[in-house]
């Protein structure tokens, strides 16, 4: 059943089917896209549809009712398709020329199922390489696990299995490869086939943008503007790239950060080297192919749900015949077991279907041998992709994250050749192989050749290169560290030492960058595009040996050699400001690009005297190490560091450690002892509400609190007698009410009991209220 | 070598000398250019004929004319310009220089083959 249309074309009425019609539609639009650079395309064009209007007639004339799909069919063979044209130029050599030469099992396969005159371009070319294709008689959703399965040739359902243990990710892959990748049953109406090229008509640097417009058909500068957006965002400023970012992934980026950040440039890059020119017309011809518009993605899509659906159907058929079955009999059950196989595999099926009859038992066997190798084989694949895999996402992070630094390059590396070997170093050892084994992986799985042996030797020296850049820079770097400077202590007068009670904070209203991606420390923060501040301190507390506070840095600095270092040290300036009790602590040691960062830090120590309070609040500079070994008497006085070589041994000791554990907003008392804990800021408070401090708060206005106890204990008294009276007054009513029962209405039994059992619930509601409330407070 | 790749190059390189002729003879509609070729045993595809006629028709070889038909729209009927008689004359006297140096060339091969076959003999 068929419908049929009248169309006017080229000045006559033809009746045609509708999907004759299609296929006219499609044929002409691939002949405009054939002649496109043509000079007289539009009268080509038109003269061959005058002919096949021509041709159309001649057949209704012969007593055709209406154009069907197969006159159609034969009108454009005759005609010839635009892939013919390229292939003979002109000329047919033998009618046999155009027979399809058979290839590999699995597109012989294709051919014969699927309705053989589509088909028959399209496995035109013998030597055609092996290619992922969709796999249409396989398919469960869009072929696209089964296609890959067929390349890979094992079994589907492990590509599934695959396919479901990373879900997540894969499903916007799924949904591009079924788009993107042919399907076996691809109509070949006029040789039109869909490929991914590299359009070089059009083309300002490679041609992908151009040749990504025409397979998606839109606009270039669409797709210009999309590669370049991001890319000039990230110049411009480059920490808002995880904008996109749609869960929390701290050291890993993910997808949506690559696609529109510098990952642009790389997926260009990759683009470049995978994808082929577009070279004769029948490249150009793939390259734009079937339109994608929303209209045949609809159908795609919809043919494949209905295809779906069906199967899910035959599939729960299944299922439930083999439970009837293991209910039944054996045999029943045997037969199902294959049944099962079947909605995994329908090869399995078609073998094992011959094999059922004769000998059931040696093909239950073969099923579970087949089984236990194709889940070993699954095994060994998974494990090889995931370390694969895995090795590769950590290369790009590290380039990613090397990439990002970028910017802070000039803080650390000197000019020259540390800094030629650094970019050599991200780009060479890191970014050559990316690119390398990406490619490789695409052009496999586009079944391209491979790379010619100038590329892959040009790509191993790159990366013997970047090898060599990688040891310079690392070399050179340890160099400009190698040495540390002669630390002195400084006192740093303060105005108010005899204080009782000192905090040590952030300066107010300071911006602390806090950045998920990449913790750069000691790069903490950076102000402007001039200086960084890293906030390289640590803070020791200690005894004072008089009633003042008292406090004393010390400056350390890495450098090249020891006068450096001990110039680096002496530029570090740091501002420690007293306001009352607040002590504020300088943002952090300014870093400019000339000085270079040398593992500038400083060490603070405070003397606090006995019986006076301090606190270091957790606000701001939360890297700070604090230091206060043996509760601060191990150090015992502040001299205790009598020679200025044994700070680097104070700075490299682990801090923090076990002994005493000092905690961030919590005020401290120093004692004779050491220092003891006192209060804790609300943050903390909450986990201990209720012992030590909390409670003398309610010392003040306990007084009133018991008198309101009292009170309610007296009304919980009144309740409980209200309710049983409440209880007795209803037994007794409910006896007599049993005598009448006959006589009343049912209606009427349940409106009075449920107005008592509401009564009673209020009773007991305000009790349990009660009950709650004295629970409180006799705690 | 590839044969087949020559002999279609062979065959291109004769291709619109062929139509040329059988234009020059009189006025004639596309398909039965097809028609009279696949009389001569060459086969070409309407859709490779229309963009050839077409190329001629702008380098100012070709003219069309319309006729009307007894049915249907008027059909494009090809017909030679001076300009094309000339040009075909200059193609047809290369042709004729070309199939006797051709025909010398293979006669000779041919016959030095056969020589020394009896020779052999």
């Amino acid at each position: 059943m068929n419908k049929v249309i009248n169309i006017n074309f080229q000045g006559r009425i033809l009746p045609i089917e509708e999907q004759a019609y299609e296929i006219l539609k499609q044929y002409i639009e691939s002949l405009r896209v054939y002649f496109e650079n043509e000079e007289g395309r539009d009268e080509i064009i038109n003269d061959i549809e005058c002919r096949i209007a021509e041709l159309c007639e001649d057949r209704l004339k012969k007593g055709t009712v209406c154009i069907a799909a197969n006159d159609i069919d034969l009108i454009i063979t005759s005609i010839g398709r635009p892939a013919d044209f390229e292939a003979q130029d002109g000329f047919e050599q033998s009618t046999a020329a155009t027979a399809h030469n058979s290839n590999d099992g699995r597109q012989q396969n294709a051919q014969q199922n699927t309705s053989g005159n589509n088909n028959s371009n399209f496995y035109r070319d013998g030597n055609r390489p092996k290619r992922l294709y969709r796999d249409e008689q396989n398919k469960v959703l869009g072929g696209v696990c089964s296609g890959i399965a067929n390349y890979f040739v094992i079994e589907p359902w492990i590509v599934r299995i695959l396919w479901i243990f990373l879900i997540g990710v894969n499903i916007l892959a799924y949904l591009i490869l079924w788009i993107a990748v042919p399907s076996t049953s691809i109509k070949e109406v006029g040789g039109v086939r869909k490929r991914l090229f590299r359009d070089i008509d059009k083309k300002v640097i490679g041609g992908v943008a151009a040749g990504l417009s025409k397979y998606f058909g839109i606009q270039v500068w669409i797709v210009r503007i999309l590669f370049l957006i991001p890319f000039i965002r990230f110049v411009v400023n480059f920490r808002h790239m995880h904008l996109f970012q749609f869960w929390d992934a701290p050291d890993f980026p993910n997808f949506l950060d690559i696609t529109f950040s510098p990952g642009a440039v790389f997926i260009y890059i990759v683009l470049w080297l995978v994808l082929p020119e577009a070279k004769t017309s029948a490249d150009k011809l793939e390259m734009v192919g079937e339109k994608v518009d929303l209209n045949s993605i609809k159908n795609t899509i919809q043919n494949d749900m209905e295809g779906f659906s069906k199967r899910a159907q035959s599939w729960g058929s299944d299922l439930y015949n083999r439970n009837k079955g293991t209910n039944n009999s054996n045999e029943a059950s045997e037969s199902n077991l294959e049944g099962t196989a079947t909605t995994h595999n329908q090869d399995a099926n078609k073998s094992s279907e011959n094999h059922r009859s004769t000998e059931n038992r040696k093909g239950f066997l073969y099923f579970i041998g087949r089984i236990i190798t194709v889940c070993i084989k699954g095994f060994v694949y998974f494990i090889l992709a995931i370390v694969g895999i895995s090795l590769l996402a950590a290369l790009f992070g590290i380039g990613v994250a090397a990439t990002a630094l970028l910017p802070l390059k000039n803080f650390l590396i000197e000019d020259g050749a540390q800094t030629w070997s650094a970019i050599g170093a991200i780009l060479l050892f890191v970014w050559v192989p990316i690119i390398g084994i990406v490619t490789a992986v695409i052009r496999k799985f586009a079944g391209l050749k491979k790379a010619n042996i100038w590329v892959r030797s040009s790509f191993i020296a790159l990366w013997v290169l970047g090898w060599v850049c990688i040891f310079y820079f690392g070399s050179s770097l340890g160099n400009s560290f190698s040495r540390h400077n002669l630390p002195a202590e400084q006192s740093i007068a303060l105005t108010n030492p005899k204080i009782d009670y000192v905090e040590i904070t952030a300066a107010p209203k300071m911006k602390y960058y806090e950045n998920n991606w990449f913790q750069f420390e000691p790069f903490q923060g950076f102000a402007d595009e001039d200086t960084v501040y890293v906030r390289n301190l640590r803070i020791r507390i200690v005894q004072s040996l008089n009633d003042s506070f008292q406090v004393k840095i010390v400056k350390l600095s890495n450098g090249k050699t020891v006068q450096n270092a001990n110039d680096l040290a002496n530029k570090i300036n740091f501002e420690l400001t007293q306001q009352d009790s607040l002590l504020y602590l300088d943002r952090g040691i300014g870093i400019n690009k000339i000085d270079k960062f040398r593992n500038q830090h400083i060490i603070m120590t405070i003397a606090v005297p006995i019986g006076k309070r301090i606190k270091i609040t957790n606000k701001g500079w939360s890297q700070t190490n604090v230091n206060i070994n043996g509760r601060g008497m191990r150090t015992g006085t502040i001299d205790r560091i009598s020679s200025d070589e044994n700070w680097y041994d104070e700075w490299n000791e682990p801090w923090d450690n076990e002994s005493y554990q000092y905690e961030r907003g919590v005020e401290y008392k120093m004692t004779k002892t050491g220092l003891e804990e006192l209060r804790r800021d609300r943050d903390f408070k909450t986990m201990e509400d209720s012992d030590g401090s909390s409670s003398y708060d309610k010392q003040e206005d306990m007084s009133d609190k018991e008198i309101q106890l009292q009170k309610l204990k007296e009304e919980r008294e009144a309740i409980k007698n209200d309710i049983k009276k409440l209880k007795e007054e209803e037994l007794q009513k409910e006896k007599t009410r049993v005598v009448k029962v006959n006589d009343l209405k049912k209606d009427d039994i349940g409106n009075s009991n449920l107005e008592k059992m509401n009564k009673i619930g209020k009773a007991a509601g305000k009790l349990s209220d009660l009950q709650w409330v004295l629970d409180r407070f006799t705690h | 070598m590839d044969i087949q790749n020559t002999q279609s190059q062979m065959r291109k390189g004769v291709l619109e000398f062929c139509i040329l002729s059988i234009i020059q003879q009189g006025e004639v509609y596309p398909s039965d250019i097809v028609e009279k070729m696949k009389l001569a045993n060459l086969h070409i595809l309407e859709g490779t004929l229309y963009p050839l006629l077409t190329r001629l028709k702008n380098a100012g070889l070709l003219n069309y004319r319309w006729v009307e038909s007894i049915s249907g729209p008027p059909r494009k009927y090809f017909v030679m310009t001076e300009e094309g008689k000339a040009a075909f004359a200059v193609l047809l006297q290369t042709w004729k220089e070309m199939t006797t140096a051709v025909d010398q060339l293979t006669q000779e091969k041919t016959n030095t083959a056969e020589n020394s076959n009896q020779a052999v003999s």
